[in-house]
């Protein structure tokens, strides 16, 4: 990258995470104190027809934007994270973190903005923006 | 309230990532972080929506602004309030109440850390 107009429609590297993990659903529901027994008892699950499989979080499932942007540009470049919750992400599924730069909010301080999404074969699960502070 | 080293440990580890340099806190934490710091929980929140079980609770959207970073035990002031609750029918005949509520983290000494702004929505027909 020569510029940061260079940057514009950039394809963020992304992110993949396969088959997630039911146990740090269960971890994360202690450290959040989360009542919700969507995460943790599968049987619970039941009436909504998911028999056997457990939700993640939502936090969690953007957990996994962030990480793709810390791995891109550093554990402080995140500005700002928008999110919308489309689909829920289950016990075992694979999910994309992937992400595209569509503005370049300042130029001098090197700050732009990125949509932001993560899918499931192919299905968007998530989306959002992401405000994104260029490291150099 | 501080953040604990513990605590940040194991949530970044939830994340799947390695733990972040310099004792930074895992910027996933402003989800349960703020709501602990005004003093409540999420039970209490379900409780005030006069939600409970599976299904009653969806996640709608996340609104947040990182204005530093926030590293493990320090000090953060919080201050928030519910700013939206709406009752919506979906065209499929389900009806839900929208419920946001916005928290703004700052340092002891007053300078903006963070704000989140989240949209719940409690369910009462599916």
């Amino acid at each position: 990258m020569s510029g940061i107009i260079d940057y514009l429609d950039y394809e963020i590297p992304s992110l993949i995470v396969e088959g997630v993990d039911p146990n740090k659903m269960k971890t994360m529901a202690a450290i959040l104190r989360d009542p919700y027994p969507v995460h943790w008892d599968k049987d619970a699950n039941e009436t909504l027809g998911l028999e056997g499989r457990v939700i993640n979080q939502g936090p969690l499932n953007l957990s996994y934007i962030a990480n793709m942007l810390i791995a891109w540009q550093g554990p402080s470049c995140i500005k700002r994270l928008q999110a919308r919750f489309l689909k829920p992400v289950l016990d075992g599924d694979t999910v994309i973190a992937a992400g595209k730069i569509i503005e370049i909010i300042d130029h001098e301080k090197a700050r732009v903005r990125a949509r932001v999404w993560l899918s499931r074969d192919n299905d968007i699960v998530l989306e959002g923006e992401a405000e994104i502070q260029l490291s150099s | 309230m501080q953040i604990e080293h513990w605590e940040n440990w194991l949530l970044t580890d939830c994340t799947g990532s390695a733990q972040l340099p310099s004792n930074i806190v895992h910027p996933i934490a402003l989800f349960h972080i703020p709501i602990q710091g005004v003093g409540t929980s999420i039970a209490e929140l379900f409780a005030l929506g006069q939600v409970e079980g599976a299904g009653s609770v969806g996640l709608e959207g996340y609104d947040w602004e990182y204005f530093s970073l926030l590293h493990e035990d320090v000090e953060y002031c919080f201050e928030g309030e519910v700013i939206e609750v709406e009752r919506i029918q979906t065209k499929s005949g389900g009806v839900f109440d929208r419920f946001v509520f916005s928290i703004e983290l700052s340092t002891a000494e007053g300078d903006p850390v963070a704000k989140v702004t989240n949209s719940w929505r409690f369910w009462r027909i599916r």
